[in-house]
């Protein structure tokens, strides 16, 4: 039961003077914690993933026609940055949808302003607020056409749910499991989930996601979000972006 | 040990203890922000306050894990006992670089949103069922509640307060909490971290941590116990003199017996401080030193030297021949008891 | 939910705010004789208190009705023993369960046609790539 160790071993009391015999081994044992807390520190952060290439950017007007379902749509018809006929997901600012703006205003031709977030493909205007965001062009000779629904056929994907904005870029990185609770704060807050599929369908590899009979889907993938899935659904193309129309039963975590 | 209570207890070693320990954390954020984010391979730059919480984060997680080390390490070698005295400061500080982390999470993840930041931490994601994608914020939660507890009872005055055992009980507490910070980070940022350098740091550091729990375990030596009324706790001739052997007297209970020069006395193996191991400290200056703190008592009768009032309880000691004999049931702390002359055989 | 659950934390703090006044400015001095004539230390107990602040006032009764001295003595080394091992063997369970599940990237997995459109440009159906 002895455990007291040889005579000649050093003793250290907290308020006495460190015994030399133990001071080589404190100073070593201090430079090695040092040492570790730079080194750890160095690795981890030099090691984090690359969030992507999703940027954000200021101030940019487009006029268009806004549709609402299943989340606030425009096709641009007017606009320096996007050219004619593309199309733009809105949201608002931070995690806010535009929905309560929005409901008044389907169909109608619409100018809107804000910060422009950009992933390859995917473009999303994030709106001021108030009139500034979104108004209705007055005294607009005739509202254009909105393109009619392409249908792709039913597809099985495998890929993320994202929130649109911050997959975009207003937040790197805006994906995977560490940022799901607040990707699911945004998606509560209205803002479009996006579909980043694993694989190109129809040369694309964001798809705005809808339920099944083209209608707001949030509610159903809040438990698959920030995840790779399996999901089938109907990919239907609207101008340039293409919606899929998913079957949330059919939902399932990736093995 | 002090007669009367100051908000922080300094000296000499603890202001070098704690030099090294705020060095250690400023040198890990300075190299995190600064440089190691500089040299990661980003097509776009990482948001500074996700860069700021990982870098608190992981900090944390780094300070927790050499905490845990620092007990079964003293145990496996000595001389690694100085790193257990001013272990609190430890602690308060880890906690702060914790709680840093969260305020970050707050006020970036749960922040900018219809819904109160609080709230919104605790609802945004309740898929409880499921194992990848688990709301791993709320282990972290836990963690932290618990170190705030920890911090908050680390004065001296809590120990004495709720009593040594209970404060030991209540910080056992950072047991359950280092696994549900473990939990937090590996269904967390490990999910994601695509570099395997990462998950290795993470696994090298908790498996360090269990494998010195479990080797300082097997290290203990098992006891045999008795239910006589007096317990043999050995050979007279083996007690160096200025040390002591240790018997168990009950599952919980444990006592020292000093060799004073010529003289034997027993007291209780537990420090009143903190209930450190007095049996494994030293006579100096003709008092018992804890190993721990150094707390100081006079083997005859378990008190502090004045102006300090703590107290042990002492133990009766028989000789029969050579082996020395405990008995069962312990005095009042600071009962004086006449040391045992050693017998005439032994050198 | 979430709501209530916060509010009796609130309630819970406000609490532990009352025990702390009291018991700082009065208690403390009737159950803690290194406390007699000492102030400045005081604030720090306040956090603590806030938080456990069920356990002070059963300590409090504790030690106005006396303590004796051994119990004081028995650290509960069996439930540390108990616990460390447990932690031990739970960190390698946690680590490679959240290993296990964990789903490695770039995962290519092909986009299936299921069914072609009903009457779609056939150029547009087979474009899964």
């Amino acid at each position: 039961m002895n455990d007291a160790g040889d005579r000649s071993e050093p003793f250290f009391i907290g308020w006495a003077k460190a015994p030399t015999g133990l001071r080589p081994f404190l100073i070593g044992v201090g430079l090695c914690l040092v040492v570790l807390f730079g080194g750890v520190g160095f690795i981890a952060a030099a090691t984090q993933a690359d969030p992507g290439s999703g940027r954000g950017g200021r101030g940019e007007t487009a006029i268009g026609v806004l549709t609402y379902d299943p989340y606030p749509l425009l096709y641009v018809t007017e606009s320096e940055r996007y050219p004619t006929g593309h199309t733009l997901l809105l949201s608002g600012n931070a995690k806010f949808g535009v929905q309560d703006r929005a409901s008044a205003l389907d169909g109608r031709l619409v100018q809107v302003s804000g910060g422009p977030v950009a992933r390859g493909d995917l473009d999303m205007l994030r709106l001021r607020n108030g009139p500034d965001g979104l108004s209705l062009v007055e005294g607009a000779p005739a509202t254009p056409e909105v393109p009619e629904p392409v249908p792709l056929g039913r597809w099985r994907l495998t890929g993320e749910i994202c929130d649109g904005q911050c997959y975009g870029g207003a937040m790197r990185p805006g994906t995977g499991l560490a940022h799901r609770a607040c990707a699911n704060l945004c998606l509560i807050g209205g803002v479009p989930p996006v579909f980043v599929s694993t694989q190109a369908v129809a040369g694309e590899e964001f798809l705005l996601l809808a339920d099944a009979e083209g209608g707001p889907v949030t509610d159903a993938v809040l438990d698959h979000v920030a995840m790779l899935v399996d999901v089938e659904g109907e990919v239907e193309r609207r101008g340039d972006l293409l919606v899929f129309r998913i079957d949330p039963a059919s939902l399932q975590v990736a093995p | 040990m002090s007669v009367k209570y100051v908000p922080v207890q300094w000296n000499p070693n603890k202001y070098v203890y704690d030099a090294v320990l705020l060095a250690s954390v400023v040198l890990y954020i300075f190299v995190f922000l600064e440089l190691g984010t500089a040299a990661a391979d980003v097509t776009q730059p990482i948001n500074g306050a996700i860069v700021r919480m990982r870098a608190f984060g992981s900090c944390a997680f780094l300070m927790l894990s050499v905490i845990l080390a620092i007990g079964p390490l003293a145990r496996l070698d000595r001389r690694f006992l100085p790193l257990l005295y001013n272990r609190r400061h430890f602690g308060v500080m880890t906690f702060a670089v914790a709680l840093t982390h969260a305020v970050y999470v707050l006020g970036w993840y749960f922040a900018f949103s219809p819904t109160d930041p609080l709230v919104a931490l605790l609802t945004a994601n309740t898929a409880y069922g499921q194992v990848l994608g688990f709301p791993f914020e709320v282990l972290g939660i836990a963690a932290l509640l618990v170190l705030a507890i920890l911090a908050a009872t680390s004065h001296d005055f809590w120990l004495s307060f709720l009593s040594p055992p209970l404060w030991k009980a209540l910080h056992l507490l950072i047991y359950p909490a280092y696994a549900a910070a473990v939990a937090h980070v590996a269904l967390g940022y490990l999910q994601d971290a695509t570099n395997p350098a990462f998950a290795l740091l993470f696994g090298g550091a908790v498996l360090t941590v269990g494998a010195l729990h479990l080797a300082a375990w097997l290290r203990a030596p098992a006891e045999p116990t008795t239910a006589d009324d007096w317990v043999m706790a050995g050979d007279a001739g083996d007690i160096p003199d200025g040390r002591a052997i240790v018997v168990r007297i009950s599952p919980t209970e444990r006592a020292a017996v000093f060799r004073n020069g010529r003289t034997l006395s027993a007291v209780s193996n537990a420090c009143a401080h903190q209930n450190g191991p007095l049996g494994e400290g030293r006579i100096v200056y003709g008092c018992i030193t804890c190993p721990w703190h150094g707390f100081q008592y006079r083997p005859e009768d378990g008190c502090s030297p004045a102006p300090f009032t703590e107290k042990v309880p002492t133990y009766d000691l028989k000789l029969e021949g050579r082996t020395v004999l405990v008995r069962r049931t312990a005095h009042p702390p600071g009962t004086r008891v006449e040391p045992t002359p050693l017998p005439e055989d032994v050198a | 939910m979430v709501a209530t659950l916060l509010q009796i934390a609130e309630v819970y703090l406000w609490i532990g705010a009352a025990v702390a006044a009291v018991f700082l400015l009065w208690g403390i001095d009737r159950v803690e004789p290194n406390a007699a004539g000492a102030f400045v230390f005081r604030p720090l107990l306040i956090p603590g208190i806030l938080l456990i602040w069920p356990l002070v006032l059963w300590r409090w009764w504790v030690l106005t009705r006396g303590e004796t001295g051994v119990r004081r003595h028995r650290p509960p080394r069996r439930v540390q023993h108990a616990v460390a091992i447990v932690l031990a063997l739970a960190i390698p369970v946690i680590l490679m369960g959240a290993l296990l599940v964990r789903q490695n990237r770039p995962l290519e997995r092909p986009a299936v046609l299921l069914a072609p459109p009903a009457a779609a440009p056939a150029a547009e159906g087979e474009a899964g790539q």
